[in-house]
C-alpha cells in the first residue's frame, strides 16, 4: 500500500463524526476605512503619503531616495528594466521598487500584490526599499472584505509593513530580509 | 529526565528565569491588546474552532481535493507515512537537481522530523534563514518556542554568537547592528541557494494552494529565487475554502505575538515558469491522535504560540525543558502520542489553570485534554514513581474519614514544631521552593464546626 492510500484508509477509520462548515460572515464592512488604514500602516512601522496623481512621485523620491541609483518600476519611469527573467545578481541592486497594490485592509494596513504587479517574484522582497502605490477607494475595512475581492492566482502576497524582526531579546528591528522600508502612496484619483 | 528536573536546571539562573517569565507575559498583555480591539474576536475564534473541526471530519475528502487542484497548478504532491518517509521524499528531490546548498524558512514539521541533520549526513547544507532559528542553529541547540525560537537567550549570548560565526565585534549586543549583520550573512545564502524549504501555514483544498506566514520575509526570499520550492506540511494543515483565511489571518499573528497581520502572508499556488514546487504531506502519528475521542480536536492547532506565552509553567520553565519539538501546552497533548512513556511528566508540567485554553484561538481544550492525559498515564502505570507513592498514600487517606482527621491534626501540630529546615526540604517537599507555608489554623474545620454549630 503506498503512503497516500495508508493515510487515508486511518483517516477514513478514525475521523471523527461530520460536523458542519460556517458560513463566515463579513462583519462591520461597511466602516470608514480611510483614516483606520493609515493609522495600521504607522503602528507596523510604514509610512504613508498622499499624491493626488503620480506624476508627484519624482518629487518625492528625489526627497526621500536622492542617493538611490536603481528604481525599478511598471507604472513610473524606472531605471532598469526587470522581467521574470532577470538575474539575481540584477535583481539584488535594487534599491527601490515601485510596484501597483491591488487593496489595502484597514484593520491591519496590509495591501495585497499579485505577482502580475510584482515584475519579477523576487522583487518586493529583495530591494532595499519598497513602495506600494495605492488607489484610495481600494482601501477596504477587513480581511474578509478583502478575501472576497481578490483570488489566489499563481502568487500573490498581503505585506503588511516593512520586513522586521524581534528574535533578538524581543526588541524589534525593522529591515530583516525583505525591505528595509515600506511607504504606502495613496492615490487620491485613480490613475 | 523529567520536566521537573529539566525545569530546575533552567530555575538556577533566577534572573534569567524572571527575564523569561516577563518577557513572554509582556508577548501575552501584547496578545490582549491586538485582540480585544476586534468586536467580534471571540466570534472569530468560533468560527476558526468550527472550520477546523469540520475539516477534521471530513479530512480525507480535503486532502484528495487539495492534491487534485495542486497537481492542476502543476504542483508535485507526496505523501509521506511517517519522519523517515518525509526525510527520504526530501533528500530524493534535492538529489534529483543536484542541490547542494538549502534555505530553509521555519517549519517545526521539519524539525519534529529531524530533517536537518539528516540532509547533513547525506552532504547538503541547509541554513536557517528565520533570525531566530540561524541563531540555534548557529549554537547548536533547539529551539525553545514554536514561534520565538531564540526566547531562552539574551542579547549578551547572541551577539557572542554572532562573533563566533559572523565575526561581529566582540562585545556587540545591539539587536539592531547584529540583526544587520545576519542580514548580510543570510542574503549570501539566499542568492546561492538551489533550493528553498519552507513550513506551510494553511494549506487550501478548494485551490491547492499553500499560505506561509512570516515577518522578516525569508520564506518568500528564499522560495522566488531558488530553482525549487518544497514545502512541507502536517496534514492537519488543510482548511477547505480561500475565504476560510479570512478568519485565521485575522487570528494567527493577533494570538501569536500581538501584531495585526503577520508582515508577509504569502499564496503559494504556482510554481513560476522554469521552477519547480513540491508539497509534502506527513502523517508521522496523526492519524493515530486523529482516533483518539478524547484528543484529537489538539489537530486543530494553528501553532501560535500564545497557550506558551501564558503558561505559568512555560515562562518559568523554558521551551527546552519539555524535550519535545512542541513545548508547552499543547505540546504536552501532542507528545504522549507519541510516546506515553518517555513524555509522561508533561502533562503534569501545567498547574491546570486554563489560561491556555482561555487564548487559544481555535478553542482547544487544552487544560481539559491534560487532565485527561493524567488520567490516562496513571491507568497505564506510567507515572513517575514518586508520584505514584504519594497518589497510594494519598488516597488511603481520603478513603477514610478516621484517617483524614487524624492526619489533619498531625499536620497542623507538626508543621507548627518541626524546624524550617524540614518542612522546607527540597527533596522532601519541592512544592516549598520559593514559597512560604500558609500559618496553621488551631483547629480543623470540623473541630470548629462541632463547637460552633
Ligand atoms: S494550542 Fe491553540 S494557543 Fe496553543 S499554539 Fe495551538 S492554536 Fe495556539
Amino acid at each position: 500500500m503506498s503512503a497516500k492510500e495508508k493515510i487515508i484508509s486511518a483517516i477514513k477509520q478514525n475521523k471523527p463524526g461530520a460536523k458542519e462548515l460556517p458560513v463566515i460572515p463579513v462583519f462591520n464592512a461597511e466602516e470608514n476605512t480611510i483614516e483606520t488604514f493609515k493609522q495600521s500602516v504607522k503602528t507596523i512601522g510604514g509610512e504613508v503619503i498622499e499624491l493626488a496623481s503620480l506624476a508627484e512621485i519624482d518629487v518625492w523620491l528625489e526627497k526621500k531616495f536622492s542617493t538611490a541609483e536603481n528604481i525599478v518600476s511598471a507604472i513610473v519611469s524606472s531605471s532598469v528594466t526587470i522581467s521574470e527573467s532577470s538575474s539575481t545578481e540584477l535583481l539584488e541592486k535594487t534599491d527601490v521598487a515601485i510596484l501597483q497594490g491591488e487593496w489595502g485592509v484597514a484593520e491591519n494596513g496590509a495591501i495585497w500584490l499579485p505577482e502580475q504587479n510584482m515584475l519579477n517574484r523576487a522583487l518586493p522582497f529583495i530591494t532595499q526599499h519598497l513602495m506600494l502605490v495605492l488607489n484610495i477607494e481600494n482601501i477596504v475595512t477587513n480581511m474578509h472584505v478583502a478575501y472576497e475581492n481578490i483570488s489566489s492566482g499563481a502568487y500573490g502576497v498581503f505585506i503588511a509593513g516593512p520586513s522586521k524582526t524581534a528574535d533578538i531579546e524581543q526588541s524589534l528591528v525593522i529591515g530583516a530580509h525583505g525591505a528595509r522600508s515600506l511607504t504606502v502612496v495613496l492615490l487620491k484619483r485613480a490613475c | 529526565m523529567s520536566h521537573s528536573k529539566k525545569a530546575s536546571i533552567f530555575n538556577k539562573d533566577i534572573e534569567r528565569t524572571t527575564w523569561h517569565d516577563e518577557t513572554l507575559w509582556f508577548v501575552r498583555q501584547k496578545r490582549d491588546k491586538m485582540a480585544y480591539v476586534i468586536p467580534e474576536f471571540q466570534q472569530l475564534r468560533d468560527l476558526a474552532s468550527q472550520i477546523k473541526e469540520h475539516t477534521l471530519s471530513q479530512l480525507d475528502e480535503y486532502l484528495l481535493e487539495f492534491e487534485r487542484n495542486a497537481l492542476k497548478n502543476g504542483v508535485h504532491v507526496h505523501w509521506a507515512a511517517d519522519a523517515k518517509e518525509h526525510n527520504e521524499i526530501v533528500l530524493k528531490i534535492l538529489k534529483k537537481h543536484k542541490a547542494k546548498k538549502i534555505v530553509k524558512s521555519k517549519s517545526m514539521l521539519t524539525e519534529e522530523c529531524h530533517l536537518n541533520p539528516f540532509l547533513q549526513q547525506h552532504a547538503i547544507k541547509v541554513v536557517d534563514t528565520d533570525l531566530g532559528e540561524r541563531i540555534i542553529q548557529l549554537r547548536d541547540e533547539a529551539p525553545s518556542h514554536i514561534v520565538l525560537p531564540a526566547i531562552h537567550l539574551k542579547k549578551e549570548d547572541v551577539g557572542e554568537t554572532f562573533h563566533q560565526h559572523l565575526n561581529t565585534p566582540k562585545g556587540e549586543k545591539d539587536p539592531q547592528r547584529l540583526t544587520e549583520a545576519a542580514r548580510q550573512h543570510l542574503r549570501e545564502k539566499f542568492v546561492q541557494a538551489d533550493a528553498a524549504l519552507t513550513g506551510v501555514n494553511f494549506a487550501i483544498a478548494e485551490t491547492g494552494s499553500v499560505v506561509v506566514c512570516t515577518n522578516e520575509g525569508n520564506a518568500d526570499l528564499g522560495v522566488n529565487l531558488a530553482k525549487v520550492h518544497i514545502a512541507c506540511m502536517g496534514f492537519e494543515k488543510i482548511i477547505p475554502r480561500f475565504n476560510d483565511l479570512s478568519v485565521f489571518t485575522r487570528l494567527l499573528a493577533r494570538s501569536a505575538t500581538g501584531q495585526p497581520i503577520t508582515t508577509y502572508t504569502s499564496h503559494f499556488t504556482k510554481p513560476r515558469p522554469g521552477a519547480e514546487m513540491h508539497v509534502v504531506i506527513v502523517d508521522n502519528g496523526r492519524t493515530q491522535q486523529l482516533g483518539r475521542e478524547d484528543f484529537y480536536n489538539s489537530l486543530k492547532c494553528i501553532r501560535c504560540g500564545a497557550c506558551m506565552n501564558t503558561c505559568p509553567v512555560y515562562r518559568r520553565s523554558g521551551g527546552h525543558s519539555y524535550n519535545f519539538t512542541v513545548p508547552g501546552p499543547i505540546g504536552s497533548i501532542l507528545s504522549p502520542n507519541l510516546d506515553l512513556k518517555k513524555h509522561s511528566s508533561l502533562p503534569f508540567a501545567s498547574t491546570l489553570c486554563g489560561s491556555c485554553t482561555e487564548v487559544c484561538p481555535v478553542k482547544i481544550d487544552i487544560h481539559v485534554q491534560l487532565y485527561k492525559w493524567r488520567q490516562q498515564i496513571g491507568e497505564s502505570n506510567a507515572l513517575p514513581m514518586s508520584k505514584k507513592l504519594s497518589m497510594k498514600v494519598m488516597s488511603k487517606v481520603l478513603a477514610s474519614s478516621k484517617l483524614f482527621s487524624f492526619s489533619g491534626k498531625m499536620g497542623r501540630t507538626m508543621i507548627k514544631w518541626l524546624p524550617y529546615s524540614m518542612t522546607h526540604n527540597k527533596s522532601v517537599n519541592p512544592w516549598a521552593k520559593a514559597r512560604e507555608l500558609p500559618e496553621v489554623p488551631e483547629h480543623s474545620f470540623r473541630e470548629w464546626y462541632k463547637q460552633n454549630k
